[in-house]
């Protein structure tokens, strides 16, 4: 069996009886190890019970405010929401409870930026060193935006751009964009989302370069694309992260660069990780994590 | 590295408190007046570690029993601070004073010993393990260690502006939990010991990684609330080498030689605190922790070494610096 067909295999395995995924085998059912699981699923013909199964249970966790919380358990709308609008985007399901989804992803914001804050920083050096007119998306509400949940949200609205009516979406883009370029390291990545600290610079780290990247797909803000695309390249060489190695062999594909996989035969025991290297297979579905 | 936020929707606690002049920092206010903590006296012992070579799980039994630590039967959860990780510094509790803990533990009869951990920035945990020497040096790792970011979680109602937090079975189960912290400095909070590694039990992939949620909470604010939600506890600090300047990730390695044990967490921090030259009594989350536990030197008593005898002041960057003992 090779790299891909083992990893969709170990997937339908470790599926749980209410038909999603947890985090390790036998864990309880999560958002974000079900939306990879079923993006990487997704076109697989023996696969097609195992989606349906899963689709049905993320789309029963929406919540009132539209928001998508992490499981079952958890009665908070989350970042995760993100993932389930990019999903409908690859099922082509626009139907209300999409719509409902992208407003709630619209009214996300991050809570930083106060104007007494900006007030400071125009007489004062910051301990923590951003500009603060731009906001992303934050992990959970009134907390403030970092790099991962930003480069999803802005990655889902691009998808969604051509579904929804709202004026709003191109504009969430672009700040989210602007927000990302913004806390950039000085190394050209993305560590969570601050770039320098006490006046120290803070290094990127491999995963969230990557997915920062992807969140920066067709930005026309990003100035130079070959050194994001570089710094993705340098951490691809050197991490022994597999869940690092996963995003970014994702990213680097859809900026056209044909790096293999370079994962074990054995799928990891994280659903997280099998569902990301598989969608990191040249035919794996790293296409559906890209605006179009 | 997270922000404060002071008002439900106001300026950030790392913004606010540069400008409130000299009295105050993020992590190190002078707050008002807390009770002296619950009646008594609490022991911390104190023991001289040359290096991570030594017979460490010796020192760890020694310090279970100075502090009367009862054992026998208890499954134990051991929560080292693995934070991030650079070979050129000592960022993470060292793997040679978990392997005696857990040595140590199953020695003095705990029914079970468990390790976990949720590193407030890098997803990936396992490879976090395994640059940290976890994996390699510690027998049955994969067993015995669970991803607390990613565990299954039950809704605990304690100080936040959400009622409660989420936090993982593994460690509301576990009939002691076992911090096996650091001896840093903490450009926020001015140190990081056995209390702040609580901050690792609160799941990521609830509240993202970094956790904000807590910096919105307060951090010492925070400290308080996992530290009376998780009231049975023990402390470990590995000081052997602990963190100066710019802790807790980019300071530069300090050799102090000491490993640090108690039962009542505040004691065992304000001890460290006293042992890395910072005044415990100038860090807000110690002030706050009086509420559960003894700061004050009075209140302490020390076993093992003495405090003169291994005291090594730590440097501290120019924000913190007013947390200097003396």
């Amino acid at each position: 069996m090779d790299v891909h067909q083992a990893r969709l295999s170990r997937l339908r395995a470790r599926q749980n009886h209410d038909g999603g995924w947890g985090y390790f085998p036998g864990k309880q059912s999560r958002l974000e190890p079900t939306c990879y699981a079923l993006l990487a699923l997704y076109g697989d013909r023996p696969s097609g019970d195992a989606w349906m199964r899963g689709w049905s249970l993320i789309r029963s966790w929406q919540q009132e405010d539209g928001g998508y919380r992490p499981g079952a358990e958890i009665q908070v709308s989350s970042w995760a929401t993100a993932l389930v609008v990019t999903l409908h985007c690859v099922h082509g399901t626009y139907d209300g409870r999409f719509q409902k989804a992208v407003a709630w992803l619209l009214g996300s914001r991050g809570i930083e930026g106060s104007w007494v804050e900006r007030a400071l920083g125009l007489v004062m050096r910051m301990p923590v060193e951003y500009d603060r007119r731009h906001k992303g998306w934050p992990w959970n509400t009134d907390t403030a935006s970092w790099v991962e949940p930003t480069a999803h949200s802005v990655l889902a609205l691009k998808k969604a751009a051509g579904k929804v009516e709202n004026p709003a979406l191109r504009e969430r883009v672009t700040e989210g964009e602007k927000m990302m370029l913004d806390r950039r390291s000085p190394d050209g990545g993305w560590n969570y989302g601050n770039k320098r600290v006490m006046r120290t610079d803070l290094p990127s780290y491999p995963e969230t370069t990557a997915v920062a990247l992807l969140g920066l797909q067709g930005s026309l803000l990003l100035e130079d694309p070959n050194a994001a695309v570089a710094a993705a390249e340098k951490h691809w060489r050197e991490t022994r992260s597999r869940l690092a190695k996963a995003w970014l062999t994702i990213s680097l594909r859809n900026y056209g660069k044909d790096v293999p996989l370079g994962a074990e035969a054995e799928p990891d025991e994280d659903v997280m990780i099998t569902a990301l290297e598989a969608l990191a297979c040249p035919n794996g579905g790293h296409q559906w994590l890209k605006p179009a | 590295m997270a922000e404060t936020r002071i008002g439900r929707r106001g300026i950030s606690r790392r913004a606010f408190w540069p400008a409130a002049g000299a009295a105050v920092t993020a992590g190190c206010a002078q707050a008002p007046e807390v009770p002296a903590g619950p009646a008594g006296k609490s022991a911390v012992f104190v023991a001289k570690a040359a290096s991570y070579e030594a017979d460490l799980e010796s020192i760890v039994r020694r310090g279970i029993t100075a502090c009367g630590l009862a054992v026998k039967g208890k499954n134990i959860l051991l929560k080292p601070n693995l934070v991030e990780f650079d070979p050129a510094t000592c960022v993470n509790t060292n793997v040679a004073v978990l392997a005696a803990a857990r040595a140590a533990f199953l020695a003095l009869g705990a029914a079970s010993v468990r390790m976990g951990e949720g590193p407030g920035h890098r997803r990936d945990t396992i490879y976090l393990a395994e640059e940290a020497g976890y994996r390699k040096l510690l027998e049955g790792f994969d067993r015995a260690f669970v991803d607390l970011n990613r565990d299954d979680v039950t809704f605990r109602e304690n100080v936040s502006h959400r009622g409660g937090l989420y936090l993982p079975n593994t460690a509301l189960g576990a009939d002691l939990i076992v911090s096996v912290a650091k001896m840093k400095t903490h450009h926020w909070a001015g140190a990081t010991l056995s209390m702040k590694n609580f901050f690792g039990v609160t799941p990521g992939a609830v509240y993202g990684w970094p956790k904000n949620e807590l910096h919105r909470i307060g951090i010492p604010q925070a400290i308080l609330a996992l530290n009376k939600t998780f009231p049975r506890s023990f402390g470990i600090v590995d000081g052997i080498v602990g963190m100066e300047g710019n802790g807790p990730i980019q300071g530069s390695p300090k050799r102090s030689g000491v490993l640090a044990m108690g039962t009542n967490l505040p004691a065992l921090d304000a001890t460290c605190c006293r042992i890395m030259g910072i005044d415990p009594l100038k860090l807000e989350y110690l002030r706050l922790a009086r509420e559960i536990g003894h700061v004050d030197e009075d209140r302490i008593e020390q076993r093992g070494e003495s405090v003169a005898a291994v005291r090594q002041p730590y440097r501290l960057i120019e924000e913190i610096e007013r947390v200097r003992l003396g």
